[in-house]
């Protein structure tokens, strides 16, 4: 199975996630994600602008993953487009409100380069 | 007795051993207890102690030990003789007897003949027509002065074998081939509410099968996957060549690689192999939600899109030469919209190549083709009708795989397999069914993850065999959209937090969500008001 595309922009993983996140692919998705963030990164930017749909087990890989960054002080940036119905998602699920969400990378770039800690969802 | 005497009984016998070596009843024979047979029949009557035949195969350039008696192993241990070379190799490339006293005294490639103690040996080709299929040979433990007799007898018997060997080899492979072609071609097309798919495939009057093939298959990202493809050349060897492409680019293809990488691996794969026969194949990808089709080629002649209009183009012009001869600079894909009631043939050029034609005028019978509608047949039945039924200088196989966009109803039914990795495509169908009758995108978004969710549930608690399939059933009106999606598996204790997790992402999305658990399965009912 190929990887999400894990690039960097100032020196930050940006992966880009699949069209579909689902029970047929998170809990592999999730792995590789974690296994591509080196120890001395600040935090993984995952960029969902291409991701159409996020079902529960893409949510739960979502939550999970996000725990397992902060064990190591690193914080899980989600980049969704304002206004897109994953957006909505994310708001009824109640994901925004311990994961950081923007609007676009390099914005997400921008307040993850502050280094482990800045971000620390309460 | 006189020399004449001795010659008359000589001529008489030979002529009984020969009508025996050949009798009809050999006609009834496999190819492989033929070939048995027959050296038994050989070896005796001319005396010798082993008999052997080895068949030509072309695409190695060798001789392969396919039949012996008194030298098995020969068979066994699957001797090759290069053409040429050796005792063997040199009757098959000069196509004439040869006669060998002592092997002392002669280059002998095959240890086995030495290691045996063979003495003597002689060999004839196995002819048809002017054409070499085979060798033909005896030997003997002592020495032996073969007489023009002798090589007179065995070249009488490998006339009469190679004519039944040659008949056998020709319905054994095309046998063969057409069991491999059978199997590799899709038993039966998927089911996708709103394309109708239809394939042809037909194999070249009178020769063997070709490599020609055609695929329909979901990739994991929900696209509907077609594929048509030909393999140079025809008879086994292609279609065994056509198995490998077939199954590795479904391989690349599911393993989630793009289009471009999925033909560049393919074309690693096969030079790689040394398989030295060109792969002609487009790839396409159509997205169900957003009508896009994506293109790739590799040699392989444009397809035929027929826009909702009526207005035809070819699309899918190659980007790189076909598969297997070099390693490519790679391919590229291109984009191209396919919106409802668009239709696409794609074929091999069986379809539209004839003799003494240039292809582009191919093409032009091609974008001429009426394609009318007719009852009971598919496009890819009226793409043949057109082009190739009525006409006699096909001489190629023609393989069809046609798609026809049509309108969903006001019901959508949906049977799929419990299997997580058809859930991307069952989202692809629901949302396409929801922008038909004009659900907007955010409810679009809503209902399809919601039925993703339940049909997840279903997938979760059908196990076994029996219970590897789910129905999901929408039902649309001016003011609801209800969908209903029922497995037959028993319920089972909710085992992980993030089934919960599932209920409350439906209950979010839609106004209504009824589980419903019973005997006979689960069903979870979905309901939205309209916007």
């Amino acid at each position: 199975m190929t990887m999400p595309a894990v690039t960097s922009l100032n020196g930050l993983p940006v992966a880009a996630m699949p069209t579909d996140v689902d029970v047929a692919n998170a809990a592999l998705v999730g792995e590789q994600l974690a296994g591509a963030v080196t120890h001395d990164a600040p935090c993984l930017v995952l960029d969902l602008t291409g991701t159409r749909y996020l079902d529960s087990a893409g949510i739960d890989m979502l939550l999970k993953l996000a725990e397992r960054l902060r064990n190591r002080r690193q914080t899980l940036l989600l980049v969704v487009a304002e206004g897109s119905p994953l957006r909505r998602l994310l708001t009824v699920m109640g994901v925004d409100a311990s994961l950081p969400v923007h609007a676009s990378v390099a914005e997400a770039a921008e307040s993850g380069g502050g280094g482990p800690g800045t971000l620390s969802p309460r | 007795m006189t020399d004449y005497e001795l010659r008359e009984l000589d001529e008489h016998g030979a002529t009984e051993a020969l009508a025996e070596i050949t009798d009809s009843a050999l006609a009834y024979l496999s190819l492989e207890d033929l070939l048995v047979e027959l050296l038994e029949r050989i070896r005796t009557a001319i005396h010798a102690d082993t008999a052997a035949i080895l068949l030509v195969d072309r695409e190695r350039g060798v001789l392969l030990a396919r039949a012996a008696r008194g030298i098995e192993e020969e068979v066994r241990q699957g001797v090759q003789i290069p053409l040429g070379h050796g005792f063997a190799g040199r009757v098959a490339a000069e196509a004439r007897p040869v006669a060998i006293e002592d092997v002392d005294d002669a280059e002998i490639h095959n240890p086995i003949l030495r290691q045996k103690g063979i003495r003597s040996l002689l060999g004839v080709p196995l002819m048809v027509g002017e054409r070499v299929i085979g060798v033909l040979h005896v030997g003997t433990l002592h020495q032996r002065s073969w007489g023009e007799s002798d090589e007179r007898l065995l070249q009488a018997a490998a006339d009469r074998a190679a004519l039944a060997i040659d008949d056998a080899q020709i319905s054994e492979q095309r046998a063969m081939t057409e069991v491999l072609q059978h199997y590799l071609l899709p038993g039966s097309l998927p089911v996708i509410p709103g394309l109708a798919i239809s394939a042809k495939y037909l194999p070249a009057p009178g020769a063997g099968v070709g490599g020609d093939w055609y695929d329909v298959f979901s990739l994991p990202d929900g696209r509907v996957a077609l594929v048509i493809g030909d393999i140079a050349g025809r008879g086994i060897g292609a279609a065994a060549v056509m198995a490998e492409a077939r199954t590795a680019l479904r391989a690349y293809a599911l393993e989630r690689h793009s289009l471009e990488d999925v033909l560049s691996l393919l074309n690693a794969l096969i030079v790689g192999a040394g398989r030295r026969r060109s792969v002609s194949v487009a790839m396409f990808a159509l997205d169900l939600e957003t009508d896009a089709l994506d293109v790739v080629s590799a040699g392989h002649p444009p397809a035929l899109i027929v826009r909702p209009d009526g207005s035809r183009e070819l699309i899918a012009p190659a980007s790189g030469p076909p598969l297997g001869t070099k390693i490519s600079s790679g391919y590229s894909a291109e984009s191209v919209a396919f919106p409802l009631g668009s239709a696409l043939v794609l074929y091999t050029d069986g379809l539209i190549e004839r003799r003494g034609e240039t292809l582009d005028d191919g093409f032009a019978r091609l974008l001429r083709a009426s394609l009318v509608p007719e009852a009971n047949l598919s496009l890819a039945d009226r793409a043949y009708r057109d082009l190739a039924a009525i006409d006699a200088a096909v001489e190629d196989d023609v393989a069809i795989l046609a798609v026809e966009s049509y309108a969903l109803g006001d019901t959508l039914h949906l049977t799929t397999d419990a299997d997580p990795t058809h859930l991307a495509a069952l989202r692809r169908i629901v949302a396409r069914w929801l922008t038909q009758f004009g659900v907007d995108d955010a409810q679009r978004f809503d209902i399809t993850l919601a039925c993703s969710e339940a049909a997840a549930n279903a997938i979760e608690h059908a196990y076994g065999p029996r219970d590897a399939t789910f129905e999901l059933d929408g039902h649309m009106s001016a003011e609801t959209v209800e969908v209903v999606v029922s497995d037959r598996g028993r319920w089972r204790r909710e085992r992980k937090s993030d089934r919960g997790r599932g209920l409350q992402l439906m209950n979010a999305l839609m106004d209504e969500v009824i589980v419903e658990r019973g005997d006979q399965g689960t069903s979870v009912t979905l309901r939205a008001r309209r916007k």
